[in-house]
């Protein structure tokens, strides 16, 4: 009696299931044609392809996080790069296709054992503020940017430069391996060989400012430099948007096209989605992930996306000190294990799949080398020489015990990982996720015997396969706290690798010896790689001459508008703050147009 | 004018809301074998579309695939476990508490027990919640609904406080209770005897608002790393996840969103029906 | 009176006081380092160390804390004496007296600079928000109280259970998406160069702040009144020929004063501190999302700002609140012998 009453009202329950299933879909349909219009329409450019750059204008391009200081001295978060781009200009800098090229030095020269660096500047380069260029201000704006009293957040990067460890423990005034010949030649002295010498010049930290800087940092100092574009006082609204306006002064002539170009901060994805629709924002580069797919399938956006250059690496970070993962053959089942094309779909649009620690954006990448490799036979064998061997069949065996992985929140990560425990789930290594805010996160994976296992991060400082397998990989990066080495990995053989190419010139030497401190790693895998992210940033088809940057994301100096029938006539259609009309006023932006 | 009214049946709210909570509390302990599919298992396969999007509703999956392809019905069934538990006795715990000290501090209101539990409340309500949180989830090695339950219970009690000390220190003023005093009653006898009665329509109404904002607070915790961790369902958490996907895959959302409100309904016209049930000034 | 007041400011001071002082607490046991989060998650350690030695991170709590009360409030140098570096993150209040809440790690600004920025956007908005919410929730309450049990007293109750229910961010971003990018009525986000244009840029982010609030006012309002309206003196007043909607209106709702201006006085601590979701959807850089990134960066001085705005905030609205019982309700006074 009661099985037919159950098994009847089940039928039922499936039954109205099915019909609610079917009338929620409908009402889902109606949800989805009203609420996610299709994608925008392009708004066209004035002139065919093959036309000249024109001067004038204002691009806006927005971020939704927020820039927190603009010194070349203290390069604390990741849009700063990008504006500081456009204000300071160095002695050399990475030009489009990623090589070194002279900028503020007109040429320079390096001494046969690579310890002695010449650079002879252009003569009358002018700062912001009127001032003319000299080898002396490029020798105070490093000193300035190296003092101990400077908050600079990678002066250690330096050290090579001679005389660094005196002037950082304010045993010297001055910094030796710096010196001015004259007013328009100033020469680098650095203690050995090395190969990122050049490359960490063409970063931002050390580049000339105005003498408005003086010789120590100040926090309230007006940012100025010799950049094709500058500040205004008033110019940087915190939180809200910064405003830089075209150099007059600036040393390339005709350049920058723009006149002006806005950073909007804090603006969230569907505001910028919004903002983009209707030109009041001019790229777009955070997307909502769906979003992106429906861009890149759009034949009509087509022709104005691109991705940007994979400059980091994500994996698996195993910590090679605590059980389970000291055993090798354990790692290398885990590295073996997890099938990358799947993880990538979780962000389709954003990962590369990744077997090397170096990105592919990265100059010295090899795509020659063997690297890691997902074959699920291979890393049950591993297991089993591991001594502990799974069925699959029967889910029997593995590692016997829970692993905890502790990851963060609001990150990517956090999806990744629920995939991730599947795959290894197949070959018997339970993980059991243990979630933290951000600061958490970092305070724990660097400390010794702290993190099993984790996710592992890296973003290129330089544009070099050291700046990725030093940090990570080499055992002089571990320490008990704050260990950069989060997998505390140590193998002299790999130690030995990555000093003798950081002090190898002949690129094509470097790149071998980095490759083979590479491939050892890939096999000992303290990491299993997993991803590169990549970015992908989309312009509105006025936005001429738009290449993303291999470094700096943004070049600004080469951008030109180009709009047709006037900006006016396209943004008419979205009237907009039909409220503060009635009230008599424009609202901020549309004033500009 | 009159005041408008027409005769509904009397319990009526009251047997709706059951209905719904029932089918709420089937649903948790059944759904996750009516749909077949493992929650936790993504369906690279079947779940997802040629263009990488997620698969809506289908024969195959009833209310469509979550973010990352699993199926979104068997995963609202298990949340719904963790969600109605966590919002229904945080709730209970922030309430009780709430109504306890506002109880005592509107009927000692003026005397030191008061001001000492009113500072504490306006302590805690300038405290920032989210700090606090951030200190609980990293003092924990793991995070169970049980902490949850703990950490939503007792931060969430101070503005009921406020509210129902309001409301007593009015009932307190009536006429009825100083005629009693004068009559010899006990302050107990008075409490329960007017206070509480009196105390409990605004009790029902702070604590039916609640559950909904407990279930979404449980998801503003794991914001912060204070949540439970993935892949555990809850709803509030499911309700985030389909954030990015609202123009492109709704359903992600929804289906967590509606749960959410069914289970408020439910629980609001439960607590209406109760409250007629046992209203002192019932006519 | 006065009496009471002393001893009632006396008690703010000690709840801003004790509010600071454990979140200083907490915010120094939690297991991360701010000089790290400063440095950046790729700093080498050298650096990282430099930067916590930089910023005083090395001295131990109770340094870090005397120093930290110590210049909080100071005399001011006299006028005639130059400026000079000890007194660049301070701000003057009440004639000779210095403000000082140090400087952001981050932003490396002075935190009450950063706070006078953000402050008006934030009193602003709460303004506008308590505003919405009070007049939509009193409104409906009232409704569906003098028209209990029908189709009205209905609609208004369930839409405020919808209310309830709906996250923050469901709510602000279709209140976006329809009357700023749809219907191009109002502006996206941000907030407005003129005064009209922060009239025009609050309306939405006060909306969705306000539509929560309502839901709760509409249901203590509509209990509140449907409990006045049964009891005697409102039969007495209707006996005396009153018009139903006068009696209503002016008996029952002065009753459901207290409850409301209790809601509100809870309300303002929240606006004020905690309107995070909303700000971040329009871009509204108020006080609440700066206590977040704050939080979230382990920024210290700008967290120990937030928390003193919100609770002094939170300390005001009590007191005020409970002056303003005696105000609406003598009888509540008079009651304590």
């Amino acid at each position: 009696m009661r099985s037919i009453r159950e098994k009847t009202s089940r039928e039922k329950t499936t039954r109205c299931a099915v019909r609610l299933g079917r009338q929620v879909h409908l009402v889902l349909l109606g949800f989805n044609a009203g609420c996610s219009p299709e994608l925008p329409t392009p708004l066209p450019s004035g002139h065919s392809e093959a036309a000249l750059p024109r001067r004038g204008g204002a691009l806006t391009l927005a971020s939704f996080g927020d820039m927190r200081t603009l010194d070349p001295a203290n390069v604390a978060d990741g849009i700063a790069p990008q504006v500081l781009q456009a204000m300071f200009a160095g002695l050399v800098d990475y030009d489009t296709q990623g090589q070194i090229q002279p900028e503020l030095a007109k040429r320079y020269s390096v001494s046969s054992d690579g310890t002695h660096y010449r650079f002879v500047l252009r003569e009358g380069v002018r700062f912001h503020d009127g001032e003319e260029l000299t080898a002396d201000d490029v020798k105070r704006s490093v000193e300035r940017a190296l003092h101990p009293t400077s908050p600079n957040p990678s002066s250690a990067s330096y050290a090579s430069i001679k005389g660094y460890a005196a002037f950082i423990a304010r045993k010297a005034e001055h910094l030796d391996g710096v010196s001015v010949e004259g007013r328009y030649v100033v020469t680098f002295d650095v203690d050995r060989p090395d190969s990122s010498f050049l490359p960490l010049l063409a970063m931002q930290p050390l580049r000339p400012v105005c003498k408005s800087a003086g010789t120590r940092y100040a926090d309230t100092w007006h940012p100025c430099g010799a950049g094709p574009f500058k500040l205004l006082p008033g110019g940087w609204d915190h939180g809200r948007q910064i405003k830089l306006v075209r150099h007059p002064g600036y040393f390339r002539p005709g350049l920058p096209y723009l006149d002006s170009f806005t950073y909007l901060f804090n603006v969230n994805t569907t505001s910028q989605r919004f903002k983009f629709a209707t030109g009041e924002q001019d790229v777009l580069r955070d997307f909502l992930a769906p979003e992106l797919l429906k861009f890149q399938a759009d034949p009509r956006w087509r022709p104005y996306g691109e991705y940007e250059i994979e400059k980091q690496v994500a994996g698996l970070a195993m910590n090679t000190e605590l059980a389970p993962f000291d055993n090798v053959e354990i790692r290398r089942a885990v590295a073996t294990a997890l099938d990358r094309d799947q993880l990538q779909q979780v962000r389709a649009s954003n990962l590369r799949p990744a077997y090397l620690p170096v990105p592919p954006g990265v100059e010295g990448y090899d795509a020659s080398l063997k690297g890691q490799h997902f074959d699920l036979n291979e890393a049950l064998d591993h297991m089993k020489r591991a001594g502990y061997p799974f069925d699959p069949a029967t889910r029997t065996g593995g590692w016997p015990h829970i692993i905890p992985y502790l990851t963060y929140t609001q990150g990517l990560d956090e999806y990744l990982v629920q995939i991730v425990m599947q795959q290894l789930a197949r070959i018997g290594i339970r993980l059991e996720v243990r979630i933290v805010n951000y600061p958490t996160f970092l305070a724990l994976r660097g400390r010794r015997k702290q993190t099993v296992a984790g996710p592992g991060f890296w973003q290129q400082d330089y544009p070099e396969p050291g700046s990725f397998l030093e940090p990570l990989f080499h055992s002089k990066s571990i320490n008990d706290e704050e260990s950069n080495n989060a997998s505390f990995y140590a193998n002299s053989r790999v130690d030995e690798l990555i000093d003798r190419a950081r002090h190898e010139l002949n690129p094509e030497r470097r790149k071998k010896t980095y490759g083979e401190a590479q491939e050892i790693i890939c096999d000992e895998a303290p990491w299993a790689f997993t991803h590169y992210y990549r970015f992908f940033v989309q312009w509105q088809p006025y936005v001429r001459d738009y290449r993303p940057h291999p470094t700096w994301t943004l070049d600004a100096a080469r951008v030109w508008l180009d709009h047709a029938a006037g900006p006016l006539a396209t943004r008419a259609l979205f009237s907009g703050d039909a409220l503060a009309k009635l009230l008599g006023t424009r609202i901020r932006g549309r004033a500009t147009w | 004018m009159p005041i408008a009214r027409t005769p509904m049946r009397r319990n009526w709210t009251m047997t709706v809301g059951l209905a719904l909570v029932m089918v709420l509390v089937v649903f948790a302990i059944l759904g996750p074998f009516v749909s077949g599919h493992d929650p936790y298992a993504s369906d690279f396969e079947h779940g997802m579309t040629a263009a990488k999007f997620p698969v809506g509703p289908s024969a195959r999956f009833w209310l469509g695939t979550d973010r990352l392809f699993r199926d979104e019905l068997s995963r609202l069934a298990l949340g719904a476990r963790t969600s109605l538990f966590i919002g229904l006795s945080a709730t209970t715990v922030a309430t009780a508490l709430g109504g306890l000290v506002g109880v005592l501090a509107g009927w000692y209101e003026g005397r030191l027990l008061d001001a000492v539990l009113m500072r504490i409340v306006d302590v805690g309500l300038a405290f920032p919640f989210l700090l606090l949180i951030m200190a609980i989830a990293a003092s924990l090695d793991r995070t169970t609904p049980g902490t949850i339950l703990l950490t939503l219970g007792l931060t969430g009690w101070l503005g009921t406080a406020r509210i129902i000390r309001a409301k007593t220190m009015q009932i307190r003023a009536l006429d009825y209770i100083t005629a009693g005093r004068a009559l010899g009653e006990t302050t107990w006898g008075l409490l329960r005897r007017h206070v509480l009665p009196n105390v409990a329509g605004p009790l029902l109404i702070v604590a039916s608002c609640s559950v909904a904002q407990m279930i979404l607070a449980e998801s503003v915790l794991s914001f912060l790393g204070g949540g439970l961790a993935p892949p555990t369902p809850t709803w509030g958490h499911m309700l985030f996840e389909g954030q990015d996907y609202f123009s492109t895959a709704p359903w992600i959302s929804l289906a967590p969103g509606l749960a959410i409100m069914a289970s408020v309904l439910g629980f609001n016209l439960l607590g209406e029906g109760l409250r007629d049930a046992l209203d002192p000034r019932k006519d | 009176m006065v009496a009471r007041l002393c001893l009632r400011l006396g008690w703010a001071f000690f709840v801003v006081w004790a509010t600071v002082s454990l979140t200083f607490l907490v915010h120094h046991a939690l297991p991360s380092d701010p000089a790290r989060m400063v440095a950046g998650p790729q700093a080498r350690p050298a650096d990282v160390v430099r930067i916590r030695e930089e910023l005083g991170l090395d001295k131990s709590i109770y340094v870090q804390y005397a120093r930290f009360l110590g210049r909080l409030a100071h005399r001011a140098p006299h006028a005639d004496a130059s400026p000079g570096e000890n007194h660049a993150s301070c701000a003057r209040i009440l004639w000779a007296v210095h403000l000082d809440l140090g400087k952001s790690y981050q932003q490396r600004r002075p935190v009450v600079t950063i706070l006078r920025e953000r402050l008006p956007r934030t009193l602003w908005l709460a303004l506008a928000a308590a505003s919405v919410q009070l007049v939509l929730g009193v409104t409906a309450g009232v409704l569906a109280a003098a028209h209990k049990k029908t189709l009205l007293d209905h609609l208004a109750v369930s839409t405020s259970l919808l209310g309830t229910s709906a996250p923050t961010f469901v709510i602000g971003l279709f209140l976006q998406w329809l009357f700023a990018f749809r219907l191009g009525l109002l502006p996206l986000d941000g907030w407005g160069d003129s005064s009209g244009g922060h009239v025009a840029s609050v309306v939405l982010p006060a909306f969705t702040l306000g539509l929560f609030g309502a839901a709760y006012y509409t249901r203590i309002v509509r209990d509140e009144m449907i409990g006045q309206l049964s009891e005697d003196y409102i039969r007495t007043a209707r006996a005396k020929g009153l018009s139903g909607r006068a009696v209503t209106l002016r008996h029952a709702l002065r009753n459901a004063y207290m409850p409301i201006v209790t809601v509100l006085g809870v309300d303002v601590g929240t606006l004020v501190g905690g309107a995070i979701v909303t700000e971040s959807i329009f871009r509204w850089p108020g006080i609440g999302s700066l206590s977040v990134t704050a939080m979230l960066d382990r920024d210290g001085p700008v967290l120990m700002g937030c928390v003193m705005v919100t609770s002094v905030a939170v300390v005001v609205s009590s007191l005020v609140v409970d002056f303003a019982y005696a105000l609406l309700d003598p009888r509540v006074r008079g009651a304590r012998a």
